[in-house]
């Protein structure tokens, strides 16, 4: 099989460093995106379709990072992107908000069984919002974090050690461990008067460690400890959102979050993302100063309307099931013959992998995944993968074909290992 | 950033006199300088500070925690950690309260072995512009050193960075210039009050993590500022794999090394 080369990538990334910080910044570059070794990756991508990408030296990769996550009916997808256009022509970004708004914070709120729905842009955008609707509501100021928790960029969000941000950033931050009822039980009990609130994914897909499912009964009795001590529930559901329920992943895993944030999956890559809460908090949200210039954007409400719509109509979530266990069950075969550790962890529509080595170290893994990347599968190394509504059992079936290649490759690397 | 006076004294002790231990294994005129002197010298800082020995065997220095089995020749005491940060910069002595005459000989004037090889390493360091291409490398090298040592004190004493430091997974990170030098951080205690880093001046075979610079070049660039590490990386001048996560922490501590290295 064919391997890549990526000359017009490597120039553009020459170009780029030079009035980019970094070249590429943020979870989409290769420092933060752990692309291992980076000359198994493309850097910039040229067009897009369905569930390929095609990047600008014309490499032609089946695509499992949805640009981490908003692509979720497939890249240009004709049914949203007609629907943005048709808005772009009425009016985007206008001195009123467009009655579209409306249109889709019904949809929303309806779908994802909540009362209210406010719009911003990303998900640190919500998230943050969430907080301050929390303490505000409550009198209080202390927040409980799961550890190896991922909840946007914001100095809230982060360790003191964190460049940019204070000590003082942190000083409200408690901490416990996911599926932990004992250790949530004692900060609670520690902090009884102070805390304004539990901020979590709904299951654990933290990153570079195995995904974990909620235990048994461990929501319903988180539900239980918050409503008791009056600490406001709050679902990060930006990167789960409406890939394991097109209700809120609170739904799915039965309970009731007081907010749920949702953006990735929100509208097909258009812009926006949502805080959907109960109706006891409404007015809490509309008490506190904030916003945005670009919040009311009427093309994102369409597209986000037409994504949602077309979602409902694939029955989407059992789609990215079966796709995620056909490639799932595909690779674990080759994995099997071939002696390979490797694990899946996560839901099959948001599946991480992880190769087991005894030195522990990732370096087999991380050079499965790079040959991988250089025959036409783009993933990665440390984050889960995202299905999507285009992704097709022939795309699947190549991508086996693509990855047990990549692996024997590994195998034949390391004869010490694999005898 | 707030510098911390006691972390600033272990950086002084451990990554500023430490690296001796690669400057006389590097240059032989400095090797031969050790030599003039078998002792071993022991810093007492009071005040919480450093309480280590610097041996010079035979041409070869090395730094090392005070152990009562390390039979000293002076002992120097410092009633601070900035009393002994103001002797590092020259601008103080400490007290000898073990050794008097060894210690004039020792430190008490310019010329003095253990004077001039400090002096000379720390110039070395500091240079900028190099018409010969080795004395460049050593430069490097030496930096390179100071800065893993660095790491590892910044990551037990400095009260931000040891938040990243608790944070490392046990184990070995290996750092590296291509086909030039190593060290390894070793990491132990888990994250808890006895989590500390340890630095190895010399590659261990057990990483968990790395990061290798591509050139003398890249590294001088990343360690004089001039070049970031997200830029290196995305342009493959810094390889990292592995664990990353322990690099991403290592990373959090190096962002503060340079304070205490200035």
């Amino acid at each position: 099989m064919k391997t890549y080369t990526y000359p017009k990538n490597v120039e553009t990334m020459t170009r780029a460093g030079k009035v980019i910080p970094a070249g590429v910044y943020g979870h989409l570059g290769p420092g933060e995106g752990c692309m291992i070794p980076t000359s198994a990756y493309p850097f910039f991508v040229d067009h897009a379709k369905g569930s390929e990408m095609w990047d600008v030296d014309g490499n032609r990769f089946i695509d499992y990072m949805c640009g981490y996550g908003p692509n979720v009916t497939g890249y240009c997808d004709e049914d949203v992107d007609n629907a943005a256009m048709k808005q772009i022509k009425l009016g985007n970004c206008t001195s009123l908000p467009s009655h579209i708004m409306v249109d889709f914070a019904e949809l929303l709120t309806s779908t994802v069984k909540k009362d209210w729905a406010f719009f911003c842009k990303n998900g640190g955008d919500v998230t943050t919002f969430a907080i301050m609707i929390a303490r505000y509501y409550t009198g209080k100021k202390k927040i409980i974090f799961v550890n190896n928790y991922y909840h946007g960029v914001a100095p809230w969000t982060q360790k003191p050690d964190s460049p940019g941000t204070l000590p003082e950033d942190c000083m409200n931050s408690l901490y416990v461990d996911w599926n932990d009822l004992d250790g949530l039980k004692k900060v609670i009990a520690e902090n009884r008067d102070d805390i304004a609130c539990f901020i979590s994914t709904p299951y654990m897909h933290g990153n570079f460690v195995d995904n974990e499912l909620p235990a048994e009964g461990y929501w319903q009795e988180v539900r239980k400890l918050c409503t008791d001590n009056n600490i406001i529930l709050i679902i990060d559901d930006i990167r789960a959102g409406f890939r394991l329920s097109l209700h809120g992943s609170d739904n799915y895993f039965g309970f009731e979050a007081d907010l749920i944030c949702f953006c990735k999956a929100l509208a097909n890559g258009y812009n926006v993302s949502a805080l959907c809460g109960k109706e006891f908090l409404k007015g809490a949200a509309g008490s506190i100063p904030y916003t945005g210039s670009y919040w009311m954007s009427a093309v994102p409400f369409a597209a986000g309307i037409a994504n949602i719509n077309k979602l409902i109509a694939g029955d989407a979530c059992a789609h990215f099931k079966a796709m995620g266990e056909r490639l799932e069950a595909g690779l674990m075969k080759t994995a099997n013959e071939l002696n390979v550790p490797l694990v899946f962890s996560g839901p099959p529509a948001l599946f991480y992998m992880r190769i087991k080595d005894k030195a522990d170290n990732f370096l087999l893994h991380q050079e499965w995944v790079a040959e991988c990347v250089r025959r036409g599968v783009f993933i990665t190394n440390h984050h889960n993968h995202f299905m999507n509504l285009s992704m097709t059992k022939e795309l699947i079936d190549e991508t086996i074909t693509i990855c047990s290649e990549a692996m024997d490759v590994m195998v034949k690397n390391h004869p010490e290992l694999f005898k | 950033m707030a510098i911390d006076v006691k972390t600033l004294a272990f950086v002084n002790f451990y990554a500023a006199m430490g690296t001796l231990e690669k400057y006389v294994e590097y240059d032989e005129n400095a090797r031969e300088l050790a030599k003039r002197q078998n002792i071993n010298v022991r810093f007492k800082v009071l005040g919480g500070g450093p309480d280590g020995v610097l041996i010079f065997d035979d041409g070869k220095v090395t730094a090392l925690p005070y152990d009562k089995s390390i039979k000293t020749d002076i002992v120097l005491i410092c009633k601070d950690p900035e009393h002994f940060n103001k002797v590092v910069e020259g601008k103080a002595m400490p007290i000898p309260v073990k050794g008097l005459f060894k210690t004039l000989s020792f430190m008490g004037n310019a010329k003095s072995p253990f004077m001039v090889l400090t002096d000379n390493m720390a110039k070395l360091m500091r240079q900028k512009e190099f018409t010969d291409p080795a004395e460049r490398e050593l430069s490097t090298k030496l930096a390179f050193y100071a800065m893993v040592a660095g790491i590892a004190t910044v990551g037990n004493h400095d009260p931000i960075a040891r938040y990243a430091m608790r944070r490392i997974k046990n184990g070995e990170i290996i750092l590296g210039i291509r086909d030039v030098c190593y060290a390894t951080l070793v990491k132990t205690g888990g994250n808890g009050e006895e989590a500390k880093l340890a630095c190895v001046r010399q590659k261990l075979n057990d990483g968990k993590a790395f990061m290798t610079f591509d050139s003398v070049d890249t590294a001088k660039g990343l360690i004089d500022g001039d070049l970031d590490a997200m830029a290196c990386i995305s342009s493959g001048k810094l390889d990292t794999r592995g664990h990353m996560l322990m690099l991403d922490n290592v990373n959090k501590i190096l962002n503060i090394v340079p304070k205490y290295l200035a």
